[in-house]
């Protein structure tokens, strides 16, 4: 897995590449709730993630549990359909907040 | 012809049986010194071969103790000798009664659930389970019941010991009126380092010995006769396991006790 | 190691004693499908299933699963291998003396650092893939039948395995959970996109859930193929098996007579 945080001005957009397996995903975790902590919005880009397993799903979870209880926007932009089977299955593609473009997350910000 | 041959294959199978337990030692030896080191399920163990045999050591070792007072009372009166009751009372205890009255109790309280849990964990796969998930069910399930035995039988004797002496102050000095200077008195002089040490040592075997037999018993159970007959086979190996152990303690208490 | 086939098993012979359980068998498992092994009782399906999880050791021939040969691998592959697959057994094989919840993370808590927080969302998540989110602080003997086979499942899947083995998921439920629990596994291959071997002896879910099926008899592999194939065979045991006709045995005379009057060789014995 890679990852490279991208401050904009509104948001931060943690954008993920590659596999993301119980290996990685602590550190996922730790990336998505230190940003949090800035007070900014989140928006985590998975288009170039190639699998995604329950450990780093768990840790989306948890940061979009986190960024909830604080009144923060955690969006999930251009997931893949593999990706979204695999949340389907427990419901939570009705959970997330799913993006297809940047632009649709600035707006429901700017709303 | 059939009878030397039945006997021939349950000597083969009992021979068998005692390679598997020693083995078993070896293997958990190995597993304990390999990381990772978990102390929880060993105090988990602790707590329930040692912590809830209390009660039955605290009552038996009172009530051994009382016994022990009225027989050496009764005899040393003969004698006009009851000054020495402390003394004959602390050595019996210490170096015999002690660690076989408590290694007896823990193979009846603890040995059993031992031997029948991991039985029952075997015929239902979940030793199997273990496996499969990447956890050595040695190190997992046995090692923790080894090391728990290992360190609760010694304590336990401890516990048995004393109580056991005041067992036999109640009914010399209490009920019979040995004067109490020379019930305590005369057990502290007659007492000595190596007694103790007997005592301890004793109980470390045994302690080691009870857990090791139980365990290997209902953890190899699939490999005996009593591995196909599902509720019925554990019964057979537990009380198998609970002759067996006793028998262990009391011929390694003598094998012991001839030795040191 | 070819991307097609998840499990390859060449000429295995597996003996208990001096009894021959398995003559000879080669299947291949192929990979992102559900594979079912059927047979009758004695057919050696159970036998088969615990060589592949390496529970019992071939007396000859090869098991490569995901490309180790795990007749050969050493102990320490073999661990390696275990944590890429789950096992649902028959009975559940739950822990007893732990929770549903504490059953599933067992794996996790054993082979990885993850955080308690990650943990618990991974194990609900699980709970909640099988139906069981509510149950997750019940003992595994307040579970009913179905319940403990769907909490074995989800601890089957803790770790996201490539490959999940599932002895009897229908055996000794009632139809409509079984159904479910059909339902369910094919939900786990198109999700998780999981190799799936089912052994059973149940018709009913087999052409629901097989993409391919293998057919055991007598210790031997009868015919393996897809479930269009399997309908088609006219092999009598294949069509037995499926109508449900009670086995024919070819009688030979002077053999049985001589097992019925007992003067039977112990070398008789396959």
């Amino acid at each position: 897995m890679k990852h490279e945080l991208v401050n904009k001005p509104d948001f931060d957009v943690l954008v993920l590449s590659g596999d993301i397996d119980l290996h990685h995903s602590p550190t996922l975790r730790e990336r998505i709730l230190s940003s949090l902590k800035g007070g900014r919005p989140l928006l985590i880009d998975m288009q170039e993630v190639s699998y995604i397993d329950s450990s780093g799903i768990a840790s989306l979870v948890e940061g979009f549990q986190t960024a909830k209880s604080s009144n923060l926007h955690f969006g999930l932009l251009s997931i893949s359909s593999p990706t979204l089977q695999v949340l389907a299955i427990t419901r939570l593609d009705k959970i997330f907040s799913l993006y297809e473009t940047e632009d649709s997350f600035i707006e429901i910000l700017e709303l | 012809m059939k009878t030397v041959e039945s006997l021939g294959s349950s000597l083969l199978a009992s021979l068998e049986q005692t390679g598997r337990t020693f083995l078993l030692l070896l293997i958990i030896a190995y597993r304990i010194v390999q990381p990772p080191y978990n102390l929880y399920p060993i105090v988990r163990q602790i707590y329930f071969i040692g912590a809830r045999s209390l009660g039955v050591i605290v009552i038996s070792g009172v009530t051994i103790g009382m016994v022990l007072g009225l027989q050496f009372y009764n005899t040393l009166e003969r004698f006009g000798s009851v000054d020495i009751l402390g003394s004959a009372v602390a050595l019996s205890v210490l170096r015999e009664l002690g660690p076989v009255m408590t290694a007896l109790m823990v193979v009846g309280r603890a040995g059993s659930a031992i031997c029948a849990e991991l039985g029952i964990m075997r015929i239902s796969e979940q030793v199997d389970a273990l496996e499969c998930m990447a956890i050595n069910p040695d190190k997992f399930l046995v090692a923790p019941k080894l090391l728990a035995g290992i360190i609760s039988v010694p304590l336990l004797t401890c516990v048995f010991s004393v109580v056991a002496i005041f067992g036999g102050y109640f009914v010399g000095v209490v009920l019979f009126g040995v004067s109490e200077g020379s019930y305590l008195n005369g057990m502290i002089d007659a007492v000595v380092w190596s007694d103790v040490r007997l005592g301890l040592v004793k109980s470390l075997i045994f302690g080691l010995l009870v857990t090791l037999i139980c365990c290997s018993k209902g953890f190899y159970i699939h490999l005996t006769k009593s591995g196909s007959l599902g509720a019925e086979g554990v019964s057979y190996v537990t009380t198998d396991a609970v002759v067996i152990s006793s028998i262990a303690v009391l011929f390694s208490d003598f094998l012991i006790g001839a030795i040191l | 190691m070819t991307q097609e086939t998840a499990i390859e098993i060449r000429d295995l012979v597996v003996e208990y004693g001096n009894r021959r359980i398995l003559n000879s068998i080669d299947l291949d498992i192929p990979l992102g499908q559900i594979s079912v092994i059927m047979g009758g009782s004695g057919a050696g399906k159970s036998t088969l299933l615990r060589s592949m999880l390496g529970l019992k050791k071939p007396t000859s021939g090869a098991i490569r699963m995901l490309g180790t040969d795990i007749c050969t691998a050493s102990p320490g592959q073999l661990q390696e291998f275990r944590k890429q697959m789950g096992v649902a057994f028959q009975g559940g094989a739950l822990f007893t003396s732990m929770t549903v919840g504490e059953n599933i993370q067992l794996p996790l808590r054993q082979h990885t650092r993850l955080d308690e927080n990650t943990i618990q969302i991974m194990t609900r998540i699980k709970l909640d893939m099988v139906n069981m989110l509510p149950h997750e602080h019940l003992m595994p003997s307040e579970l009913s039948g179905g319940m403990t086979k769907r909490a074995a499942l989800a601890r089957a899947i803790i770790m996201d395995p490539k490959l999940l083995f599932f002895d009897e998921p229908s055996a000794g439920l009632d139809p409509i959970t079984s159904a479910e629990l059909d339902e369910l596994i094919i939900k786990l291959k198109q999700s998780m996109n999981m190799t799936i071997v089912v052994v059973t002896h149940e018709l009913e879910s087999v052409f629901k859930i097989a993409d391919r099926i293998a057919i055991l008899g007598d210790g031997g592999l009868i015919l393996a193929g897809t479930p269009e194939e399997i309908r088609a065979s006219d092999d009598p045991r294949v069509v037995g098996l499926l109508n449900r006709t009670p086995r024919q045995v070819n009688v030979d005379v002077d053999q049985h007579l001589r097992r019925l009057s007992g003067l039977q060789e112990a070398s008789d014995k396959k």
